[in-house]
C-alpha cells in the first residue's frame, strides 16, 4: 500500500464546539478518506495513460481530490476538531485494492468505473445529503465538493459510453465483475449498522446510530447512494432490469 | 482524457408494449425483491424493505412474452414488452405525494420511451395520476400512451352481468350504485350500464362533475340520482360498484342491501377489510385472462399477477397488450370521461380476437366461480353482443 498522503492545509480558527462536533468530526473523516483514495486513486491512474494529455488529466483530478480533503481538514478546525484520515482502514482498503487491481492489468476502463461510477456515485449523494443539513460553511462546502465530483462523474461518462457503444456485453459484463468486488465493499459501508467491527475511521464507537442528531440518517445515505448508483448505470446505457438486481443482491 | 466518444443508441430494447405499474403492499413489493435477489439470498427484513424501495428510480423489472391465439405460421402471434415498475412506495398513494408520485411515473415512462416500446398501459393509481396530465409526459418519440381503462370498464360491466347471471339475478330490475363515479372508470361504468338497469345512484366526492355526468346521462333518457357522501346510497342498492381513487382499502359502505352484488374494482382496492357485508357477493372487478399465455423473465409469475387464476392482469394492463398484439400502438384511452359504449365495445372486440377475456371472478376469500364454466345463456366476451367465439383449447 501506498503511504498515507498528508494534507496541507492552512491554519483556521476554531469558532465553536457544538454537541454535534463528535459526529460531524466522524463524517468528515469518512469523507476526507475517501477524498484521499481518490487522490491515491487517480495519481496510480496517470502511471498507466498512454496519452500525455490523459496524463495530465488523472494528476488534476488527484489535485483536485486532495484540495477536497484539504477542505474537509479545514471544516473540521472550524468546529474544533482534528480530521482524522485512514486509508488503511478495512473497508476503504479494500476498495483501494479493487482499484489497484484495474492498474496492475492496465485497465483504464475498469478503473474509471470503480472510482467514477462506483466511488464518486456514493460521494455525490452522500456529499448532497450531507450539504443540506450541514451547518454554515461545513454544508456548503460539502454541497460545492458534490457538485465538483459531479462534474468528474460527467467527464467520464463520454469516454465510458463510448467503450460501451464498442461492445456493450463486454462492457457490461466488466461492470458486474466490478460491482460484486467494489460496491459489495461499499453496501457493507453503507449498511444501517457496522455488523462486522469498528470501521477504523470513526474517532470511538460508529457514527452511524447518532446521525440523526445532524438531520441524517444511514438508511437515506445509503439509498441515495445507491439511488445516484444505479442513475449513473442507467446514463451508460445497461438496462434498468438489470442494475436493478445487481443493486438489489447487495448486502445490507 | 483523449479517448474517442462514439455516438450512442438510446433505444436499446425496441419493446411492442411496456406496462407502468406499482406495488399495492409492502408484502408484494418485498415479493418483487425476492424474486430479483435470488433464492440463494435471504429476503430483505421488513424494516431494509422500507427503507430501501423508495430511493429506486422507476425501471423496467422484468420482460414480459404475450401469445395471442391468432395463429400465424409460426404459431400464436407474440408481442414482448416489459414491466416497469414505478416503485411508488406503498404507504405514499396519498394526496400529498402527488408530485412526486406523478415525477415516479414520468420517469417510468421515461424508461419505456427509451426502450422503444411502441405502446405504454399505465397501471392502476398510475393512470389516475396522469390521465388528466398527459402533457407532462415525456417527449414520446413514437411512443404512445393509454391508461387502458376502456378495457378495464369492459371487463367491470361484464363481471357485473356474469355475477348476475351467476346469481340469477335479472339486471333490468337492478339498481345500480356506482361509487367514484366522476372518475374515468366509473363514467365509463355509469355510460355503459345506466341503460340495462331499472335506478341508477351515483356517488363521488366533486358535486359538479357528478351534475354533469347525471346530466349527460339524463340527455339519454336515464334518471339518476346523485349525492356526495359516499355511503349516501348503500342500502338502496343491489348492485354496487366501487371506483374510487383511494390510497388505500378504506371504503366503508355502511349498510348494504342483502345480498348485494358488490364489485371492488379500485387498485388499490377500495373496500376496507373490516367492511361488513354479510351475505354480499363481493368480487374484484376489472379483470380480464390472457388466454394465450404470458412469461415473465425473470419468472414473475405469482408475484406481479397475484391471482387465484393464472394469466390474470389488470384491464388497464391488458389494453395496452391486446392493441400491441393487434398491431394498433394508438393512445386508445386518453383524458377523463372519454369512455363509451362503442369504445368498450371495440376494445373488448380487438381483446377478444387475441384470446385476452374477462377473468374468472373472485375476491379475497378465493374464487366465486370454478373458472371453466358460465352459466346458461351468458355472453362470453362482450358486455352486449356476441363478437368472437372463445376456443375451448385456449384455457
Amino acid at each position: 500500500m501506498e503511504p498515507l498522503i498528508g494534507v496541507n492545509c492552512s491554519a483556521i480558527e476554531c469558532t465553536s464546539l457544538s454537541t454535534s462536533a463528535p459526529i460531524w468530526q466522524d463524517i468528515l473523516a469518512q469523507a476526507m478518506t475517501g477524498e484521499l483514495l481518490a487522490a491515491m486513486n487517480y495519481a496510480s491512474l496517470s502511471e498507466i495513460c498512454e496519452d500525455p494529455a490523459e496524463v495530465a488529466d488523472a494528476l488534476e483530478h488527484s489535485e483536485c481530490e486532495r484540495g477536497h480533503a484539504a477542505a474537509f481538514a479545514a471544516e473540521g478546525r472550524k468546529i474544533g476538531v482534528e480530521v482524522c484520515n485512514n486509508v488503511d482502514a478495512k473497508h476503504w482498503k479494500r476498495l483501494r485494492e479493487a482499484f489497484l487491481r484495474c492498474v496492475t492489468e492496465r485497465d483504464f476502463i475498469g478503473c474509471l468505473i470503480v472510482q467514477e461510477i462506483m466511488l464518486e456515485s456514493f460521494a455525490v449523494a452522500s456529499y448532497s445529503r450531507v450539504g443540506k443539513v450541514g451547518p454554515g460553511s461545513l454544508g456548503a462546502t460539502f454541497a460545492r465538493i458534490a457538485a465538483e465530483e459531479g462534474e468528474h462523474v460527467d467527464h467520464a461518462m463520454s469516454i465510458l459510453r463510448a467503450e460501451r457503444a464498442r461492445n456493450a456485453q463486454r462492457f457490461d459484463d466488466k461492470v458486474y465483475r466490478l460491482h460484486l468486488d467494489v460496491m459489495t465493499t461499499l453496501a457493507q459501508m453503507l449498511a444501517k449498522e457496522c455488523k462486522d467491527g469498528h470501521c477504523e475511521v470513526c474517532h470511538a464507537s460508529c457514527v452511524k446510530p447518532s446521525l440523526s442528531e445532524v438531520s441524517l440518517s444511514a438508511a437515506e445515505l445509503r439509498g441515495a447512494s445507491l439511488q445516484q448508483y444505479l442513475k449513473t448505470l442507467d446514463m451508460l446505457g445497461i438496462p434498468g432490469e438489470v442494475t436493478l438486481r445487481w443493486v438489489t443482491q447487495l448486502p445490507v | 482524457m483523449g479517448h474517442a466518444v462514439a455516438s450512442v443508441t438510446t433505444r436499446a430494447i425496441d419493446a411492442d408494449f411496456a406496462l407502468i405499474g406499482h406495488q399495492e403492499s409492502w408484502q408484494a413489493a418485498a415479493d418483487v425483491l425476492a424474486v430479483l435477489r435470488g433464492p440463494e439470498r435471504t429476503p430483505l427484513p421488513d424494516g431494509e424493505i422500507k427503507d430501501i424501495l423508495p430511493w429506486i428510480p422507476p425501471r423496467a423489472v422484468c420482460h414480459v412474452d404475450i401469445e395471442s391465439i391468432v395463429r400465424t405460421k409460426n404459431g400464436g402471434a407474440k408481442a414482448h414488452g416489459l414491466y416497469i415498475d414505478s416503485f411508488i412506495p406503498p404507504d405514499r398513494l396519498e394526496a400529498a405525494y402527488v408530485h412526486e408520485n406523478i415525477a415516479r411515473v414520468r420517469a417510468a415512462a421515461a424508461s419505456a420511451i427509451q426502450a422503444g416500446a411502441k405502446i405504454v398501459g399505465l397501471g392502476g393509481f398510475s393512470s389516475i395520476l396522469i390521465e388528466g396530465n398527459f402533457d407532462q409526459l415525456p417527449e414520446r418519440h413514437g411512443t404512445v400512451f393509454t391508461t387502458g381503462n376502456t378495457l378495464t370498464v369492459a371487463f367491470i360491466v361484464q363481471g357485473i352481468q356474469k355475477m348476475c347471471a351467476l346469481e340469477g339475478r335479472d339486471i333490468s330490475r337492478s339498481t345500480l350504485l356506482i361509487v367514484g363515479a366522476t372518475g374515468d372508470v366509473g363514467s365509463g361504468c355509469a355510460r355503459c350500464l345506466a341503460p340495462l338497469v331499472r335506478r341508477v345512484l351515483l356517488s363521488a366526492r366533486n358535486a359538479e362533475r357528478l351534475r354533469r355526468l347525471a346530466a349527460e346521462l339524463e340527455a339519454d333518457g336515464v334518471q339518476v340520482e346523485i349525492a356526495t357522501d359516499l355511503q349516501r346510497f348503500s342500502a338502496e342498492a343491489d348492485v354496487v360498484i366501487c371506483a374510487a381513487s383511494l390510497a388505500s382499502p378504506s371504503l366503508l359502505l355502511g349498510r348494504i342491501a342483502p345480498y348485494a352484488i358488490v364489485c371492488d374494482a379500485g387498485y388499490p382496492k377500495n373496500l376496507s377489510p373490516t367492511a361488513e357485508m354479510p351475505d354480499a357477493k363481493v368480487f374484484f372487478g376489472g379483470l380480464g385472462q390472457i388466454t394465450g399465455g404470458m412469461r415473465f423473465t425473470p419468472n414473475f409469475h405469482g408475484v406481479l399477477n397475484r391471482h387465484p387464476f393464472p394469466d390474470v392482469v389488470h384491464g388497464c394492463l391488458l389494453e395496452g397488450m391486446a392493441l400491441a398484439l393487434e398491431h394498433r400502438f394508438e393512445p386508445f384511452s386518453q383524458g377523463r370521461g372519454f369512455i363509451t359504449q362503442e369504445r368498450v365495445e371495440k376494445i373488448e372486440t380487438i381483446a377478444a380476437r387475441h384470446g385476452i377475456y374477462l377473468a374468472p371472478l373472485y375476491n379475497a376469500d378465493g374464487p366465486v366461480e370454478d373458472g371453466t364454466s358460465l352459466p346458461h345463456g351468458m355472453i362470453e366476451g362482450s358486455i352486449f353482443r356476441l363478437k368472437e367465439k372463445r376456443p375451448c383449447a385456449q384455457m
